[in-house]
């Protein structure tokens, strides 16, 4: 727990070091923590496919999670598992036993688990990323004569497009699968619940925006979560600017509060109900209650 | 814009800013009331129910995480409804 918090302290600290070991150039503009949202394209390419920092961290967190997949899931099966391969079927019982098995039924868990599980890794991977200071930024700092990005901690899934996007291919499947299980008319009419039929005008409208409705909000809790956690230690790290050098202690003392909380809870929280929910959706799509 | 809501109250500044502030504030506020009494509830209940039954443990810690989640993030749409008024109007 020590040696964590020690890890952690280091790490917010790590943050604003290559900002104070800069000039003063930048430090007479306003410090305002959703800069850090404010995407600049770093490479510009047609079709709006430009390349800015959320498309890098999305793009460096599928070549971690692709490693980490190698490295967790292809071992060598020895007589007494090593932690490598404790800590592999940690995350396949996880994904297993907790994700798919709570939400799909089970003649669609062979064809689903693997999309479910793929979801709840590369969210971990990108939500981990999202703290871990990397120089990846829009600000640069000239150190010895050379132009270097500073250190930031953000996070691909703390904007919206990137949770959408995710959050939109579980719907699309969502129906996808219904109509295939169940067919087009057997699909919708498992939207139209149970009840008197005087009550359906009320019900129906209700339910098909229940429908778009978990698109949102699937969509906006992994994003509110990731930008509210990230917000709240740019916060208090800015303290230090804004105010006065004496809040420095409180200043870090909070960030790394708010730093442990994120990482430890949050993080693998918010990536397991993802996959999770994922899971319950299509499965309750491939079997309607009634 | 946002900084004047994060940090420091000009007295100078604009009255109407300052309302929209307080009230974005006040509605976080009163939202976290809510999520903090649901989260409450969820984890005094899995205390319960372990105390009661503690094979059940593994299988009732999912849906409690699952629970938390769900409340947790009400949290969040207060929060984004209220940066989106406090941004747009």
């Amino acid at each position: 727990m020590t040696r964590l918090f020690v890890v952690a302290t280091s790490l917010l600290l790590a943050l604003p070091s290559l900002a104070l070991a800069a000039t003063t150039e930048g430090a007479e503009e306003e410090f305002d923590p959703a800069h850090e949202w404010e995407l600049q394209t770093w490479i510009d390419l047609p079709l709006g496919l430009d390349v800015n920092k959320a498309v890098a961290y999305v793009m460096l967190g599928t070549i971690v999670t692709c490693l980490l997949g190698i490295f967790l899931m292809r071992v060598k099966l020895g007589r007494d598992p090593d932690k490598r391969q404790a800590l592999g079927e940690m995350v396949y019982e996880v994904a297993q036993v907790q994700v798919a098995e709570q939400g799909l039924p089970t003649k669609a868990i062979g064809r689903w688990f693997p999309y479910v599980a793929t979801l709840m890794i590369f969210i971990w991977v990108v939500n981990m990323l999202g703290f871990i200071p990397l120089p990846l930024s829009d600000e640069t700092v000239e150190i010895g004569g050379l132009d270097l990005p500073t250190l930031g901690i953000f996070a691909a899934t703390s904007t919206l497009s990137v949770t959408l996007a995710l959050a939109l291919m579980t719907w699309i499947f969502t129906h996808v699968e219904g109509i295939r299980a169940n067919g087009v008319g057997g699909y919708l009419k498992s939207w139209i619940p149970d009840v008197p039929r005087a009550m359906l005008p009320l019900i129906v409208p209700l339910e098909i925006l229940g429908q778009f409705m978990r698109l949102i909000s699937l969509s906006v809790r992994l994003y509110a979560n990731m930008l509210a956690g990230h917000m709240l230690i740019l916060t208090f790290i800015g303290l230090i600017f804004l105010t006065h050098w004496a809040v420095f202690p409180f200043s870090v003392l909070m960030g790394t509060v708010f730093y442990l909380f994120e990482v430890v809870i949050v993080v693998s929280i918010q990536a397991y109900i993802f996959a999770a929910l994922s899971a319950i959706y299509i499965g309750s799509a491939i079997e309607p209650e009634h | 814009m946002l900084s004047s809501f994060f940090f420091l109250a000009e007295t100078t500044g604009d009255v109407a800013d300052a309302g929209k502030a307080i009230a974005l504030a006040l509605g976080i506020g009163l939202g976290a009331l809510g999520a903090g009494v649901g989260i409450g509830n969820i984890f005094g209940s899995m205390i319960q129910a372990v105390a009661r039954q503690p094979e059940l443990r593994g299988e009732l810690q999912g849906i409690q995480w699952l629970g938390f989640a769900l409340t947790e993030a009400v949290v969040f749409y207060g929060l984004i409804g209220g940066l989106l008024a406090f941004v747009l109007i």
